[in-house]
């Protein structure tokens, strides 16, 4: 199955998410822009981990329609 | 075919279960910062549990989270069936303004709990914040005009063009109001470009159309679907909903200079603002007509749908609350009722009577129809609900009359000598009964509220619709 075209484009911004907050989180002055900089790491880590798992659960259930069981 | 497309309500789904929530959360926290008011030891002596830091917690949580989230939903529910398409840009992208959304709430609420404000009204989010929910809007944008654009029907139904509406216009709010200069882009701290009078000025052109195009042309969009669809009647004039569209975003975008009269701001300013408030009557009355005439024939359904009551009563408070506006935005008028309680039971009988009850009759009639079941769990809670939070809101609004007009008299009133008859402190005691007057109207409010979660929970719990009305339910 292929890869949808919305979720490379949603998964590449959850990349660039990722690092900007890293880089904030690195160089914060403040409590507000730490905090913030590390949710937006752990916001983009899980998101992207659940682009992944929907992408095998679709994968998956397209698998076994193909293969008649659905 | 009506069943023919797969409409994406998974996000629906979810956009409805935050709304709850955060109307939970928002309406709790509300209750607590009247309590504050009448009992200032509430404040428990902590910075995060101060009224300063509450306060955007309740505003944000009322306009942005529960009523953004009904926004969101509901649109996305409406394009797809008025389009008869899927959403536009795959589910990632959907899921994205979801989750997206969400975290901006969280993150703006923790923020302002730390203490972190731009001091900008219903704009508080620092730069990095607004930054991250202009990313999340133009997602929206994209997904909601995109599904417009490989729409299946040749019309664009007009309740679509009100969201537009909603979403072009916040979008260029935010932008101009948000524009700041950051101290430094590892610092949760920057300043506006523009101060002064200017500040103001830009301030309360994005505070009021916040209030004519989130809270108004938004939730008019809710009434120009839900409303037929309960009554199962069409739009009583489909003429004078285009009229109410054009004229509404033409005349809302020039009122907010009567959020400054009295100040700096130049004379001839403060007229204009003043000129378009009392014109926006009209249009707002049209509207408001429009939606109870669809009625017309169907007036029975109240007694037996209280969904249907909440978004009629809903168009009744839209009426009120668009007719206390044009007259408060009258100068002289102004001079007595700006900065007392007049002005904040004003804003609560739009955001109470207007904009929650319009989500109640959405909330009411999306969720049998979302989750698949053959009706609500119980129309008498459905019932006990809305005549707990109608209780609640008059407690409120009338007792904001009461103290905010007091308010007015007290600080203009002279004695004889000319001197001032009143210290403010004499003003502050006075109004004490009727802030726990609302305190307890905000109670009934947030009761109302909590027997709607249990009765859509219990509706969810229930049994699966047959399919046979689950076709008719989707036609």
């Amino acid at each position: 199955m292929e890869v949808e075209t919305g979720d490379l484009i949603v998964g590449a911004m959850m990349a660039v998410f990722g690092l900007i907050g890293l880089t904030l989180a690195s160089g914060a002055t403040d409590n507000e822009m730490y905090v913030f900089g590390l949710s937006l790491t752990g916001f983009a880590a899980v998101f992207g981990f659940g682009l992944i798992r929907r992408h095998y659960d679709k994968a998956e259930a397209y698998a076994r329609k193909e293969n008649g069981h659905g | 075919m009506a069943n023919a497309v797969e409409y994406n309500d998974d996000v629906v789904k979810k956009f409805v279960i935050a709304c709850v929530f955060w109307g939970v959360v928002a309406f709790l926290v509300g209750v607590v910062l009247a309590s504050q008011l009448a009992w200032p030891e509430l404040n428990l002596g902590l910075s995060f549990t101060n009224f300063g830091r509450l306060r955007p917690v309740h505003t944000s949580g009322a306009i942005f989270a529960f009523g953004g989230s009904a926004l969101f939903g509901t649109s996305f529910y409406i394009v797809q069936r008025t389009c008869h398409t899927r959403l536009f840009g795959g589910e990632a992208l959907a899921n994205f303004i979801f989750w997206g959304y969400q975290f901006f709430i969280v993150m703006a609420a923790l923020s302002y709990v730390m203490g972190y404000s731009q001091g900008q009204e219903y704009a508080e989010p620092e730069w990095h914040l607004d930054i991250f929910l202009t990313v999340v809007w133009v997602c929206y944008a994209v997904v909601f005009i995109g599904t417009i654009l490989k729409r299946e029907e040749p019309h664009i139904y007009v309740a679509n063009w009100f969201f537009m509406a909603f979403i072009l216009t916040i979008a260029v709010l935010h932008l101009g109001n948000n524009l700041a200069m950051p101290v430094s882009v590892f610092t949760a701290k920057s300043y506006n470009v523009a101060s002064g009078v200017q500040n103001a000025m830009i301030q309360w052109w994005y505070g009021h159309n916040a209030v004519g195009f989130f809270l108004t042309a938004g939730f008019l969009g809710m009434m120009y679907y839900f409303i037929p669809k309960a009554a199962n009647r069409p739009v009583y004039s489909y003429r004078i909903s285009i009229v109410h569209f054009w004229s509404l975003v033409f005349m809302y975008i020039w009122a907010g200079p009567h959020h400054l009269h009295w100040t700096a701001l130049p004379d001839w300013t403060q007229t204009l603002g003043m000129a378009f408030s009392v014109m926006l009557w009209m249009p707002s009355w049209g509207g408001m007509i429009n939606g109870i005439m669809t009625l017309s024939g169907a007036w029975d359904k109240l007694r037996t749908d209280p969904g249907l009551r909440f978004s009629v009563t809903a168009v009744g408070f839209y009426g009120m609350a668009t007719f206390e506006g044009p007259v408060m935005s009258i100068r002289s008028v102004n001079a007595l009722s700006h900065y007392t309680d007049w002005g904040i039971g004003h804003v609560h009988s739009g955001a109470l009577g207007w904009v929650a009850f319009i989500t109640f009759g959405a909330l009411y009639y999306l969720v049998p129809v979302l989750w698949k079941r053959e009706g609500l769990y119980s129309t008498k809670l459905a019932s006990w609900h809305f005549w707990i939070a109608t209780l609640g809101i008059v407690f409120y609004i009338t007792s904001m009359w009461v103290a905010g007009i007091m308010q007015g008299l007290m600080w203009r009133a002279y004695d004889a000598f000319g001197f001032l008859q009143y210290s403010f402190s004499e003003s502050v005691s006075a109004v004490h009964p009727y802030y726990v007057i609302r305190m307890l109207g905000g109670v009934l409010f947030l009761t109302g509220m909590l027997i709607m979660v249990y009765n859509l929970i219990q509706t969810v719990r229930g049994p699966a619709r047959q399919p046979a009305s689950l076709a008719m339910a989707e036609a």
